[in-house]
């Protein structure tokens, strides 16, 4: 696994008390404002925080911005020309490439979006895709993908994307990709602020430019149901309050690389805590066998064993522990657990 | 004088992009064009796809409403399946989505629409000095609690769904979770801290009690009049404000309004059915004419799109959602005499067309129409009376309106859920035809899927930005917001700030528009084929 590690110039070249403000533009291409509405449930640092704490300035966001039409317009040109320094450009959304290349699908501020996207890239010190459709494509790119959709530096797990491989910001660093439908807002906000304070550095990203401080553990690590998949104890249909939701329900928890069950969503609980099965978006394929049927809230199974196994197991190994987990579990495991 | 012609790209927090052209003459908009400028194709991607796909696409359609799509995808299944949902489901899902529109008011007042009202051009109002204190973007002392705290009622779904945006916890047959006690003690905490932290002292500066005691125009004003506190607090000061700065005058539009109604009744609808629904819902469904002052019940086969300005290649006639063929323009050149926007033109077969939103939901909750056993409100029907019809002004009393109302339906689903009895019913899946309806904030939501051989052939959403953001229909009517922008007085063409007031008055959700409507086979698109 190629991992990039995020050693860059431009803290040294510039002096932390020089750099009094981190100017942030923020887009949306082909979005839903799932990750603006998710980055607002902020709250250590709230929204207000970043800005009155940590010296973000947020020159424009299509929910915050107080700009309009051609004043907007005005903003953009001048960091696209240098006249004011982009920091950080956040880029929220599919890059819409239809119809036939030209973006005019998705026009803004009288352009199409792809074009303000390639050359605010050019000029952003730091360029961080939030969510799946700006690091990889997300639901828009599911085939049959009618808006020739696009993440910023990857289409699903192919390399490359609307930037290309080899796009590197003015900090000399990729785009940094912060995943999932939508992305938890610790997730943006940390990265944000660890910017805005020079400790990017600390940081790793995987070989799909995610920090690995959020996406090296999964989904299933902290999981309140990981007794039940050890017995291999299932939940066998919703609703219920005992087992665990890889075995029937398609969860894809022991596969999908994010820290949900580390860092609650909302603060209070994740989906595979409140019975809902994982499904895996932070993942390139992410929604995974572009929702054919009868793959929904179904595990794909052969010969009753889970297609699918955690990663880095065998199969052979994981069929006998299956034997013993089911042959040690205790009569507790299948018995109703999370009570009222 | 001669006619300025005004293109704003774009009218930003809308959310999602929206462009508007007007003409202005003599300082005031004279003529106006809405147009939607995103496509994404969610109806063409659902195509194929397993039946229960609208479950985990649609949330997505929108990440402001997705609890409001995931609702109507759920209800369109189980219409089509037959399932029995249990009524403790029915809570649930009620449940999220209150608490998803609760989050949404004052997300959106303080963080779309009242940072308008710090705007330089207010600036001899003898309010504006405190509007800045309370309202500047970021930094106001409101602002920040204001949008602060719209996270906690979403907490409320994260307990049911695991979390908000974009959770998938509302299956046909029922929901995915079984809420324990601490979920339940928890809600209730939650919510008691919004309303203890803003709420009550910050919103209303009186308890709850005291602003339902409001049911007419005479009792509003006397509420005002009863203390500083009342005045002083954000409710009164902006009511007081937008009257100093005259956003009372302006932003009318169309008079027609329309409501899916929303909240099916835990014990009236275990069994649903499209037909069933309207009798079935505690906020009730309807359109109301402001032109002969009637109400009448909505029911989903009154619904016609128009496409003859829009870009799709799809003839002029008015077609209901289900019988639309699909095809868009390629070269979406706009042309404001022929198409110029994503948008289709929503009509209802008898009435034309129709304004969707708060404003509509609490016009209609005045009718007597309907089931008496159904939730009546005469009060923003009367203030509309009173003040001579709708306005920039009335649309955000409606809006925050809602809130007490929601607060105590959320109290009542948590009384009533009985934490021992079932939350699912494991459905036989069909194939069919299914039909799911709500109010999202900003308006009537409808899914309508069509499941043959356990795929879906067809699925069509309009949503409430839909009726209200389209561009004209074949009898070149205009559409709700393009309307609510006549007459609209421009101080400034440089910041021409009274548009962004009346689009901001509907909420509008680009996001959602665009997105719910047709594109091509994907063909020819064969290059960027993921699958």
């Amino acid at each position: 696994m190629r991992l990039y590690k995020l050693r860059h110039p431009s803290f040294a070249l510039y002096p932390k008390q020089l750099r009094l403000m981190t100017n942030i533009i923020w887009l949306q291409g082909g979005a839903c404002s799932g990750n603006t509405m998710s980055f607002l449930n902020a709250e250590e640092p709230t929204v207000c925080d970043l800005v009155t704490d940590f010296g973000i300035k947020i020159l424009w966001h299509p929910s915050l911005g107080l700009e309009l039409g051609d004043n907007l317009q005005s903003l953009l040109w001048d960091c696209i020309l240098g006249k004011i320094p982009l920091d950080i450009f956040v880029f929220e959304g599919t890059v819409v490439n239809a119809p036939n290349g030209t973006g005019e699908w998705n026009r803004f501020a009288h352009r199409p979006m792809k074009n303000w996207v390639s050359d605010l890239a050019k000029v952003a010190k730091f360029v961080v895709a939030v969510g799946d459709c700006a690091s990889w494509g997300g639901i828009p790119a599911m085939a049959p993908n009618p808006t020739e959709s696009q993440g910023l530096q990857f289409l699903k797990r192919q390399k490359g994307g609307f930037l290309g491989a080899d796009y590197r910001s003015q900090a000399g660093v990729p785009v940094i990709n912060i995943p999932g439908c939508p992305a938890h807002p610790d997730w943006i906000t940390q990265i944000l602020v660890a910017i805005a304070t020079g400790r990017l550095d600390d940081i790793t990203l995987d070989e799909f430019h995610r920090p690995q401080t959020f996406f090296k553990t999964f989904t299933q690590t902290g999981c309140t149901r990981n007794i039940h998949f050890a017995y291999k104890a299932t939940t066998a249909e919703f609703g219920q309050r005992k087992g665990c939701l890889f075995y029937d329900l398609g969860c894809r928890g022991p596969m999908t690389h994010s820290s949900c069950n580390r860092i609650l969503w909302n603060r209070v609980s994740s989906k595979t805590r409140a019975g809902m099965p994982c499904l895996g978006c932070t993942e390139p394929e992410f929604p995974f066998h572009d929702l054919k049927p009868g793959t929904v809230f179904k595990t794909q199974t052969v010969m009753g064993v889970p297609k699918e196994i955690p990663p880095g197991m065998k199969k052979k190994e994981y069929a006998l522990l299956t034997v013993v987990a089911k042959d040690a579990a205790p009569d507790w495991a299948d018995e109703e657990f999370f009570t009222v | 004088m001669s006619i300025q012609t005004l293109d704003i790209s774009p009218v930003g927090r809308v959310e999602g992009d929206l462009d508007v052209r007007v003409e202005i003459e003599d300082g005031y908009v004279v003529n106006a064009w809405t147009h939607a400028e995103l496509f994404r194709g969610f109806e063409v991607i659902l195509r194929g796809k397993d039946s229960q796909a609208g479950l985990i696409v649609t949330p997505r359609i929108c990440g402001i409403c997705g609890g409001s799509h995931l609702t109507c995808a759920s209800w369109a299944l189980d219409t089509a399946w037959e399932t029995e949902v249990p009524r403790n489901a029915i809570l649930a899902r009620n449940l999220g989505q209150l608490v998803e529109t609760i989050q949404s008011i004052p997300r959106y007042f303080y963080g779309l629409f009242a940072i308008d009202l710090t705007n330089k051009k207010y600036q001899h109002s003898r309010y504006y000095n405190e509007a800045v204190r309370r309202f500047a973007a970021f930094s106001g002392k409101h602002y920040e609690i204001g949008v602060t705290i719209s996270a906690k009622p979403v907490e409320i779904y994260a307990l049911l769904g695991g979390q908000w945006p974009h959770s998938s916890y509302m299956v046909p047959g029922g929901v995915t979770c079984a809420p324990t006690l601490t979920d339940i003690t928890r809600a209730w905490s939650i919510l008691e801290y919004f309303r203890s932290n803003w709420l009550e002292p910050i919103w209303l500066g009186c308890s709850l009690e005291r602003y339902e005691e409001i049911q007419t125009y005479d009792d509003f004003m006397v509420w005002l009049d009863e203390n500083r506190a009342h005045r002083q607090s954000d409710l009164g000061f902006y009511w007081r404000m937008g009257l100093d700065i005259g956003l009372d005058k302006f932003g009318g539009g169309v008079g027609k309004y329309v409501s899916w109604g929303y909240l099916p009744h835990e014990d009236k609808y275990q069994k649903p059915t499209i037909e069933g629904r309207n009798a079935a819902v505690i906020f009730k469904s309807g359109v109301y004419d402001s032109y002969s002052d009637t109400h009448t019940l909505m029911d989903h086969s009154f619904v016609r799109e128009n496409t003859a300005h829009a870009w799709y290649d799809e003839g002029t006639a008015d077609i209901h959602p289900l019988d639309r063929t699909t095809k868009p323009i390629l070269k979406n050149n706009k042309d404001f005499n022929k198409a110029y926007s994503w948008s289709t033109a929503v009509r209802h077969v008898d009435y034309g067309r129709l304004e969707a939103g708060p404003l509509a939901r609490q016009l209609i909750a005045g009718g007597k129409h309907g089931e008496s056993w159904q939730h009546y409100d005469g009060f923003i029907l009367d203030v509309f009376k009173r003040m001579g019809g709708p306005s920039v002004h009335l649309r955000q009393l409606a809006r925050v309106h809602e809130l007490v109302k929601l607060y105590r339906q959320v109290e009542r689903c948590l009384r009533e859920l009985k934490l021992n009895e079932p939350w699912y019913i494991k459905p036989k899946q069909k194939d069919g035809r299914g039909w799911g309806a709500t109010e999202a904030a900003r308006g009537s939501l409808c899914h309508w899927v069509e499941l043959v051989d356990g795929k879906i052939r067809n699925y069509q959403v309009i949503a409430p930005t839909t009726w209200n953001v389209g561009p004209r229909d074949a009898q070149q009517k205009r559409g709700p917001i393009e309307e609510a922008l006549i007459g609209t007085p421009i101080t400034d063409p440089t910041d021409p700030i009274e548009v962004g007031h009346v689009a901001r008055s509907f909420d509008s959700c680009l996001v959602c528009t665009v997105h719910a409507h047709d594109a091509k086979t994907g063909q020819e698109l064969a290059r960027f084929r993921t699958a």
